[in-house]
Parts: C-alpha cells; structure tokens; sequence
C-alpha cells in the first residue's frame, strides 16, 4: 500500500503528514494528530459524532479517506476554542445542560456552528434539520435544541 | 472499523477515471461521496484493488438549463440539487424525494449519481464480515442460496434510493461513458432487476449526468420509514403530473423500482393502478418491517400520493 504526503490545514495550523491511501480522516486526526474530540461512534455513517468541519462543511471523518481531502481546512472541536475563552456554543451547551456523557458533542457543536454561520437566527426546526444526522443517548435533543437557539439568540 | 487495504488514484477527467479501472485490470471501484460506499469498505462487501476518486472531476459538478433539459452533473451534492431554484420551481417531486434522502449532513456529501448507483440493501447482507461468515454467504455475496428466501433463486434486495423514484417519474435520462463509449438512455432502463448484480452497466461505465425534460410538473413522494431522518425507504412511491399524464414510480421494495404510466385520473383509475403495484410489488422479509404491511402500504402510499396532488390542483 502507497503512502501519499498530504498537507491539512487543521484547526488554522498548516500540517504535513504521510497518510496510507486506506487511512480515515478519523484515524490521521485521532492517532496522528492527538485530536481525540474526534469521536467515532458507529463507523459507518449512521451516528454523527465524528463530524468535522472541511472547508466549513460538515463531514463524517468516519466515512472520508483522509487523502480525499488533501489541502483542505479541517476544523474538529478542539478549534473552536479561542484559547482559554470558550466559543458562544460551547458556553451555551454548559449553560443549558445540553450534554450528559458527551460523546455525540463535538458533532453537534461543529454541525450547529456551520449552521449558524450559514443561517444566524435559526427556527427551531432548522436546527432540528441540521442535526438530524446527530443521534444522542442522553439529552433527548430537547437540550441541545435549546442550547442553539439561545447561542443564535446571544449572537445576534 | 479499519478499511482494507487498496490504491488511490484521483481523476481529472471522466477518460482518466476510465484509463485507472483499465489500469487495474477492472479491480477498481469508483468513489464520489463515498456514502455508500466506504460503509461497504469498511464491512469487506467490496474489495477492490484500487478506488478512484471522481470528485476532482469538475465537469460533472455543474447543473445547467437548455435545449428544453435540466442537466444535471453527477457530482452535484444532494443539498445543492435541494436548494437549486429551478429543481424547487418546476419538480416539486425531486426536491420532496432529496429532503426525505437521509440528513443534511449526509445529503452535503454524497452526490446524485453516487445516490442513483447505491448497492442495494437486506437485513442479511449489510451486516459485518464475521456475522456473514457464520450465516453462511447468500446469493448476493456468491453464495449459493438466498438466507432470506430459502431455494429462491434470485436475490429480492432492496433498492433504496429515493431519488431514482423521483427521477423515473420525471422520465430522466442518464448518461453513461465507459471503456465501450458513450449512450444515454432512460433511467429506468440501467436496472438488471436482481438484486445480486443490480445494474445493468458494462464494466468501468460511469454515470456522468442526468438529464430532465424541462417542463413544469406537479409531485408528491411518500416514504415509508421508522425515523423521520437518516433512515433508507421501506416502501417509496414518487409521482410526477404532467399535462399529457401521471407516472409513478414504486420503489424500495426488491431490487428495481417499478414505473406506471396513469392513462386517467379518476378514482378507478388510481384504484387500480395502486392495486397492480400491489400485486406486482414482491416484498420478503429482508428490511425491519413485515414484508405484508410493506406490501400493503404501497398501495396505500400509491393512492395517497396521486390524491394529494388532485387535491392540491384544485
């Protein structure tokens, strides 16, 4: 099997890296770059909780061949932060208790951020739509729908 | 789950895609938004040599109106065909049948050719490569019976694309290039009508585009389905009214969908049309509902379905 150098542009810091043809965007950011806020849940598309941001659109890492997205930027959880000051999202999601065991978390975060750069005052059933690929155990959505909206709200 | 092992080649052009399957011997498969296909990867129900990307292939990214066609690239994502003005104004059904595909994460990646080439599905075949070992492989994994259908001969796999059903509707053309050359034909037409080699495609061809004749329809699509996302069709049934007719398109149960051209629109008319999709539909008991009420509910999604848009046109 081939190794192909790839650049990414992961979280606004340019890495290069020799990535196996076969490699998942989720084994390069997990086990070459530590970035464990990539959660993989099912593995085959189903769950959500391994979305990433590339170019600003939400992707299953699960399901994307890392050297499909060569010169790309990727943004996974841990670059939402600015530092230590949380994004307006994250604080939401504390705020409303829109998180129990937080394994489906960093995809809901980055999927309700693109939505609300895309669309910055949502309904409710806009970010119903955006995460219906999302699935969470714990909060019954409820929370999480709550947590985004008031995110949208303070935003504004 | 850890992919197998494979080669990667990206083409530029539809002819560089072509020149990598012939590179490796017809042992490539080709990946667009790998929806489907990396799942299948990932469970071995496919192990190809080499996978080769057609994303890089700008020409089919593009949709475009003339000459009485909509033209639509293979590559269009599902949300950009969604949220394409002239899709929204003149086939109400394409765009019901891309809202129900899915989720919206899903629909930002995979694409409308990837979409209509999907793999058909059963409760017995999408399953790991160690659960398919201790069943025992079945007909479409060449085996030598079916294990849901014991002695039948034919694999009844569903196919599950929505789209293909609004498509057909619409009588959309698809064309195709392949190491034999180019033709277009009907959509309906690519289907082998067994689950266990589902299209009817040479080796290497490749969907390029997809073509709708421009002109203003009325649509509805009814889905049977246990989620209202993610989830694949049960049981589909997508309508187009145009003015010389309706055509329907009944698919999601057994390997190709099944297309009725509506000669009236009174009630006997619907009445029997949904009962001969009825009677033709072969539901078995390969996805999570009984395979009765699935058959039942084609008839009924039939009749709901023409009757919506009657009603709505009053």
């Amino acid at each position: 099997m081939r190794r192909i150098v790839c650049t990414f542009v992961v979280n606004g810091v340019t890495r290069e890296l020799l990535v196996e043809t076969n490699a998942l965007l989720s084994e390069v950011l997990q086990d070459d770059l530590g970035l464990k806020g990539v959660h993989v849940g099912c593995g085959t598309g189903d769950c959500g909780a391994c979305t990433v941001l590339v170019d600003g659109l939400p992707v299953l890492s699960c399901s994307t061949l890392a050297v499909t997205v060569r010169g790309k930027e990727i943004t996974t959880v841990e670059g939402m932060a600015n530092g230590t000051k949380l994004h307006p999202l994250q604080e939401s999601f504390i705020e409303h208790g829109a998180l129990q065991c937080g394994y489906c978390t960093p995809g809901m975060l980055l999927a309700s951020k693109r939505l609300l750069e895309i669309n910055p005052s949502p309904s409710r059933q806009d970010i119903k739509d955006a995460l219906a690929g999302h699935l969470c155990r714990c909060t019954g959505y409820n929370k999480i729908v709550d947590a985004v909206m008031a995110a949208a709200e303070g935003e504004e | 789950m850890i992919l197998p092992g494979f080669e990667y080649r990206k083409a530029a052009s539809v002819a560089e895609a072509i020149a990598f399957y012939n590179d490796f011997q017809g042992k490539a498969r080709y990946l667009a938004g790998g929806t489907d296909l990396m799942p299948l990867l990932k469970y071995r129900l496919s192990t190809p040599a080499a996978v080769v990307d057609l994303k890089g292939i700008q020409e089919l990214g593009a949709i475009s109106a003339d000459h009485g066609w909509l033209t639509i690239g293979a590559n269009v994502t599902l949300f950009d065909l969604k949220n394409d003005p002239v899709v929204k104004e003149y086939f109400p059904v394409l765009c019901q049948s891309l809202e129900a595909t899915s989720c919206e994460t899903l629909q930002m990646r995979g694409t409308i050719g990837g979409n209509l080439l999907q793999d058909t599905r059963c409760i017995e075949y999408n399953k790991t490569m160690e659960w398919r070992t201790a069943r025992g492989f079945c007909l479409k994994m060449g085996g030598e019976t079916c294990n849901v259908v014991p002695h039948s001969r034919i694999c009844l796999s569903n196919y599950c694309s929505d789209n293909a059903l609004s498509l057909i509707a619409l009588s959309a053309e698809v064309s195709l290039a392949g190491p034999e050359g180019d033709k277009t034909t009907g959509l309906e037409k690519i289907f082998s009508g067994c689950g266990s080699r589902v299209f009817a495609l040479g080796p290497g061809e490749i969907l390029t585009r997809i073509r709708i004749p421009m002109e203003k329809s009325r649509g509805v699509y009814e889905k049977l389905r246990v989620r209202n996302s993610i989830d694949y069709p049960l049981a589909a049934v997508a309508v187009a009214m145009r003015q010389n007719g309706a055509r329907v398109c009944v698919g999601g149960v057994g390997p190709a969908p099944r297309v009725y051209d509506l000669t009236g629109t009174d009630a006997g008319s619907v009445r029997d049309g949904a009962q001969k999709a009825y009677t033709d539909a072969r539901a078995v008991p390969n996805s999570t509902l009984s395979p009765t009420y699935r058959r039942k509910m084609v008839r009924a999604l039939f009749r709901r379905a023409v009757n919506k848009i009657l009603s709505e046109g009053k």
